[in-house]
């Protein structure tokens, strides 16, 4: 375990603690160590890119992040809670509530409106006035004129600020967005950008995984994976540029030194 | 029985929960099944097919019920009829006879206190001519005044004959609507005479209206006393049978008792030998009814749980092939906070909203097929009863239930993640 001295006074729990976290997968006899100990904290209101080469972790960090999937070592607090060895019935109601998820490839409803999407997480959690606040929602990602639209009648960023009001909408402790803008052209990208940047100006906390450096520099924190392991967390004090080919500072398996942590 | 209670109470407590479950999940059925409107329809004709039998042939058989029992009703509820008979087997055929005559019947009359009055019988049949026209093979029957109470058959225009009638021998003869229609005549038959097998009779009433049973028509009758009928057929005489009516309704054994006793005394036939007569009673008819209806249950019954069976697994199937289809959207809804039994809520109440539009398609055929059969001219007249309905929804919702578990099931324990990244 690393020890992690108190560097500035945190009045409320962090959103979110990994301690050591691990995560291994089988497949067939082989294990596949997606996560090889990652220790990392996320307070209130950051704004956090996650970058990292395919095959690096970042899915499997976001998926557990999110409450989809179980660490297979090591800690996770989410606001406090050790949510890392919680039951399926007790993860989804975490996920409902405390948890807003959106994903590259949009995954709405078909043949279900726009204001049903968007009221889905919130028929699970029993949360009231669902309509009222998925027309919120919808307001907040400029769409109450598609509100009684369906999916296939959406562009492809239309889709996507759907998908972040459906997020959005119980007002969540954090909105994971893995690779949101995969799968929309440049243009289109910026837009759901400035809809990040306006709820990060809001006080949400935010975590995006992307590949795009224009992307990460509108976030106010960049965490690189690579194999599993962090290798440059600027708020740790690490430079971040998009030309220098970012650190095999630390070799594969080596615990990061601890020389490298603080605070910008 | 601590843990059964607590299973029980929490089983309680998640029955609010699960009723909104419930109903949040039709309106998503009912939109999966109207994008996928043919293969739901193939899927559910299994249980088309059940229903639709249910709903027919429970309709039909009650329709003949009720009819059944109506006929009963209107031949007097608390009739017999006695009829000489050979005794079954080498005695009878030694014998080769068996008789009553009017003596027999005055003595049952006389001395049964449970029966509260006695009417001849004589079957036969005759033609019947008037003026140019004529019908053959006419029922004839030759009886008494007391004919009237006993059937609960009057007459509606004219009289019928009485005693006097009776003790004369007279010829007079009551028709049935059914000879007026066929001898092209009116009312104004009444007064006017006949020829019955060639003997002119005088038409004094006309008898009400009653329609046919089992293809008799009750209708086309004459009936004449029963004196005269014996002199047209003079084996008759010693071979009578009679109608009894018993006091009441719980009273017909009896009445029966006593007057085997005095048939038996009368014919001279010693204890442990047979009787020489028989009785029929009503509830011969609701016997014979009754073999009916278990004959169409059961066939009704291996209709129904084939198709159901077939039915069943054409679900079991079309569910399966959602859950595969729909996995990315099983993935979404759980890491949108969708616990295990919200998904194996909804998946269930697809199965069983599927079922019981095919029980409801079902049941419009149902009535479809019963008001098609009530359009033919001799139909009796059938309803659809409201259980059948109730029970034809409760086997398509339990088909529904009982073959949706499984794909709903599956659906259920599909990790999210892995349903994600389905392609
Ligand atoms: N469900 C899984 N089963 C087995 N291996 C997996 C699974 N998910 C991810 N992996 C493996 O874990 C590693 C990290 O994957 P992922 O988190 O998806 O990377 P990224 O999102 O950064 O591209 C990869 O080697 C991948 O093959
Ligand atoms: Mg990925």
């Amino acid at each position: 375990m690393i020890a992690t001295p108190p560097i500035r006074a945190v009045p409320s729990p962090p959103v979110i603690e990994l301690v050591d976290l691990h995560k291994v997968y089988r497949v067939g006899v082989e294990l596949v160590h997606a996560l090889q100990g990652i220790t990392l904290t996320i307070q209130e209101n950051e704004y956090v890119a996650i970058m990292g080469p395919s095959g690096s972790g970042k899915s499997t960090l976001m998926n557990i992040l999110g409450c989809l999937d179980v660490p297979t070592g090591g800690d996770y607090r989410l606001r406090g809670q050790d949510v890392s060895r919680l039951s399926q019935s007790k993860l989804a109601l975490i996920r409902g509530r405390q948890i807003g998820f959106v994903f590259q490839s949009f995954e709405l409803l078909p043949r279900t409106t726009a204001l049903k999407n968007v009221e889905l997480p919130m028929t699970y959690s029993g949360v009231r006035h669902r309509r009222r606040r998925a027309l919120e929602a919808l307001k907040r990602v400029n769409l109450l004129d598609r509100a009684h639209h369906h999916p296939n009648q959406l562009s492809g960023g239309q889709k996507q600020r759907v998908a972040l009001a459906r997020a959005l909408a119980q007002q969540p402790d954090i909105i994971l967005a893995d690779e949101p803008t995969g799968n929309l052209d440049s243009a289109t990208g910026e837009e759901i950008m400035a809809v990040f940047d306006s709820l990060h100006a809001e006080g949400q906390t935010l975590i995006i995984v992307t590949h795009e450096d224009h992307i990460a520099r509108r976030c106010r924190r960049i965490i690189r994976l690579i194999d599993g392991r962090i290798v440059l967390d600027t708020a740790r004090g690490d430079v971040w540029s998009p030309t220098t080919p970012t650190l095999t500072a630390a070799p594969a398996g080596a615990p990061v030194p601890s020389s490298t942590e603080g605070t910008p | 029985m601590r843990k059964l209670g607590r299973w029980l109470w929490a089983g309680v407590l998640f029955l609010p929960h699960l009723i909104g479950s419930v109903v949040r999940s039709v309106p998503t059925a009912l939109v999966q099944i109207w994008a996928n409107k043919i293969r739901a329809l193939l899927t559910v004709l299994g249980i088309i097919i059940a229903v639709t039998s249910i709903i027919t042939v429970v309709s039909l058989v009650e329709g003949f019920g009720n009819y059944v029992t109506n006929f009963l009703r209107g031949l007097g509820t608390n009739m017999m009829i006695v009829y000489p008979e050979w005794v079954r087997g080498p005695r009878g055929e030694f014998l080769r006879r068996a008789e009553m005559d009017i003596d027999d019947i005055h003595a049952v009359d006389a001395g049964a206190p449970a029966i509260r009055r006695t009417s001849p019988l004589v079957w036969s049949s005759a033609t019947i001519e008037y003026g140019r026209q004529q019908v053959t093979n006419v029922q004839l029957r030759g009886t008494n005044e007391a004919f009237q109470p006993i059937r609960n058959f009057y007459v509606d225009a004219g009289r019928f004959f009485g005693a006097v009638d009776v003790e004369n021998g007279s010829a007079v003869c009551v028709l049935g609507r059914e000879i007026l229609r066929k001898l092209e005549c009116d009312e104004s038959i009444v007064g006017d005479y006949v020829h019955l097998d060639g003997q002119r009779f005088q038409v004094i009433g006309l008898l009400e209206s009653k329609g046919s049973f089992m293809g008799e028509n009750q209708d086309e009758t004459i009936i004449i006393p029963w004196t005269m009928a014996v002199k047209l057929n003079p084996y008759a005489r010693t071979h009578l049978a009679f109608y009894v009516e018993a006091m009441s309704e719980p009273q017909i054994p009896d009445a029966e008792g006593q007057l085997v006793r005095i048939l038996r005394q009368r014919h001279g036939i010693k204890p442990g030998e047979a009787n020489d007569f028989g009785a029929f009673k009503q509830d011969q008819i609701l016997q014979q009814f009754n073999q009916v209806r278990v004959i169409a249950t059961s066939v009704l019954a291996g209709i129904v749980s084939i198709s159901l069976l077939v039915g069943g697994i054409g679900i079991m199937n079309v569910m399966l092939v959602s859950v595969t289809e729909r996995t990315r959207e099983i993935g979404l809804r759980k890491s949108v906070g969708a616990r295990r039994r919200d998904i194996l809520t909804q998946f269930l109440t697809e199965a069983v909203v599927l079922s019981t539009v095919g029980g409801a398609i079902g049941i419009a055929l149902g009535y479809g097929f019963t008001h098609l059969a009530s359009l033919h001219p001799d139909m009796v007249e059938v309803t659809v009863p409201l259980w059948s309905v109730l029970l034809a929804l409760g086997f398509s919702a339990a088909v529904g239930i009982f073959f949706g578990i499984i794909p709903a099931f599956k659906a259920a324990i599909i990790h999210p993640i892995d349903a994600l990244r389905h392609e």
